[in-house]
């Protein structure tokens, strides 16, 4: 990825909730909340620097 | 006189063939067992009485005329409730698909009835084959047959209770992310995801299209081997499906295994001394010793090899899932939220905030994973390491939203390559639960996963204790 994230706080997150175009009550978000903060962490161990040329498998196929 | 219901596919088709036992005969003693006892672990979601006598006669009737179709010619089986079915409500274990009836079976049904088996019902699983089983969705959660305060694992649960509870000789499930092998490990059954495109996924709920399989579950080995034996194949209807060469798997579970070389991935299950580490438990690592002290025994060579972290392949396939699943379930989540249980809503409403260049990065870690896997996998035919950290979990509520976070999956690695990879129990713990390890393969190579897993089976005693109900 390009850069890494700030986790955002919980009133940052309402806000982006809101764009999402889902019907989401504050239990949901408060759960969403930190459940994204949780997938975040871990997603900083994917790597940042990929060739801009880097092709995912469009379908994957194991015997390709 | 035998118990019918605890006979393998393969004994009871060799008494079929020499016509000591009918097909009618076994579908009754799975019938009236399933009445007996599936109330205690609430497998079925919907039993198919009259369709399995129908199927059961039909057998019989060209049997007696010496047609034979195959290992599972008058086999009672039954299929995670995510396989749509002609004319048999096929619910998803959700509020939102209660009612619905298909019209044309999955491909996955249509090969097991036209390989002669005989359907007995749709089995219990996560809601859509992802969120937890809770008391707001509208059947009970599977229970683990070994100690029913337990659950059985899932996302497959009712197909991993129901084999070994005795309810069937054989179920399907469907694996994105460890959901055959999970339960499996639980219940004490074998099971397998194949090689993603092997077997088809057309008809079958989806959850996550590049990661789903689909594949059997059994009491041993040698009967997952004749299940696949019938499933696996091209389908057209579906985009991922491979065109291979038609394999053996039966005759695959009896070759020798001298000489196969297996990758043994400790540092996967016996972690570190970080705080992310995690490390199964000490009896896992024993039963898991002892196997590998088996298989060295039967002329196999293993040796430790380092992998991948863990938790990369976990987080690539989290991602990838995490994305699919929204794109999948958005507007049911959009337009009828209350339908789902309130762990499922929350999972699916979660890729709502991933980018789209998070998903792709997951994309393309998950390319450079499966290279890096197949590098170390050089000069190797297996891979092994351990199916599950312990214990299963108890039924306690409310029940973690976003289970994902704590521990690493262990079976996550062979969905993000697409290898396959089979779970193969290994012992009984102090605990009452079974133990097991899991077994992976190149792509496409099931019949070497087969030949191992069945070769330890049948020197080991783990196969003839069931879980009492």
């Amino acid at each position: 990825m390009t850069s890494p994230k700030a986790p955002p706080t919980l009133e940052e997150f309402r806000a982006r909730a809101a764009h999402t175009g889902l019907p989401l009550t504050p239990e949901d978000i408060e759960h969403l909340h930190k459940g994204y903060l949780g997938l975040l962490e871990m997603m900083a161990r994917m790597p940042t620097g990929w060739a801009w040329a880097a092709e995912p498998p469009h379908i994957f196929r194991a015997d390709e | 006189m035998t118990d019918l219901t605890t006979l393998g596919i393969a004994e009871a088709g060799r008494r079929m063939a020499r016509g000591e036992l009918t097909s009618a005969a076994l579908t009754e003693a799975f019938l009236a067992r399933i009445a007996a006892v599936d109330g205690k672990i609430s497998s079925y979601i919907t039993v198919t009485a009259d369709i399995a006598r129908n199927a059961a006669r039909q057998a019989d009737m060209e049997m007696k005329g010496g047609v034979r179709r195959g290992p599972l010619h008058g086999i009672p089986v039954a299929l995670k409730d995510i396989y749509e079915t002609a004319g048999v409500r096929t619910t998803g274990h959700s509020h939102l698909k209660v009612d619905y009836v298909p019209a044309i079976d999955a491909e996955t049904v249509r090969r097991l009835k036209d390989g002669g088996a005989v359907i007995l019902g749709k089995l219990g699983t996560h809601e859509f084959a992802n969120g937890a089983m809770t008391p707001d969705q509208p059947f009970p959660a599977v229970r683990n047959p070994w100690n029913t305060q337990y659950q059985p694992g899932g996302s497959s649960s009712g197909s991993g209770a129901a084999v070994a509870a005795a309810l069937c000789m054989g179920a399907m499930g469907s694996d994105t992310g460890g959901s055959i092998r999970n339960p499996a490990g639980f219940c004490g059954t074998a099971g397998i995801k194949p090689t993603y495109g092997l077997v088809s996924r057309c008809g079958v709920y989806p959850l996550s299209f590049s990661l789903d399989t689909a594949g059997p579950l059994s009491w041993t080995v040698e009967d997952c081997a004749l299940m696949l034996d019938v499933l696996a194949g091209h389908d057209p209807h579906d985009p991922a499906s491979a065109s291979t060469a038609k394999v053996d798997y039966g005759a695959a579970t009896l070759r020798p295994i001298k000489g196969l070389r297996i990758a043994l991935a400790r540092h996967w299950y016996e972690g570190g001394k970080g705080a992310k580490d995690a490390s199964v438990a000490t009896e896992m690592k024993t039963s898991i010793d002892d196997a590998v002290r088996v298989l060295r025994e039967l002329g196999a060579t293993v040796e430790e090899v380092r992998f991948p972290d863990l938790w990369d392949y976990h987080v690539c396939g989290r991602v990838i899932i995490t994305a699919e699943a929204h794109a999948i379930h958005r507007q049911e989540v959009i337009e009828t939220p209350e339908k789902f249980g309130y762990t499922t809503r929350r999972r699916f409403q979660l890729g709502a905030f991933l980018t789209a260049e998070e998903y792709v990065s997951a994309l393309r870690f998950r390319r450079q994973l499966a290279l890096d896997t197949r590098a170390a996998m050089r000069g190797y035919d297996l891979v092994m390491t351990a199916n599950q950290w312990g214990a299963p979990e108890t039924f306690q509520e409310p029940q973690p939203i976003f289970h994902f976070l704590d521990k690493p999956s262990l079976t996550m690695p062979f969905n993000v390559t697409g290898e396959p990879a089979m779970t193969v129990c290994c012992g009984i713990g102090s605990d009452g639960f079974p133990q097991a390890f899991q077994l992976a393969g190149r792509a496409f190579d099931e019949a070497s996963v087969f030949a191992a897993g069945a070769a330890y089976e049948r020197v080991t005693p783990w196969r003839s204790r069931r879980p009492k109900l």
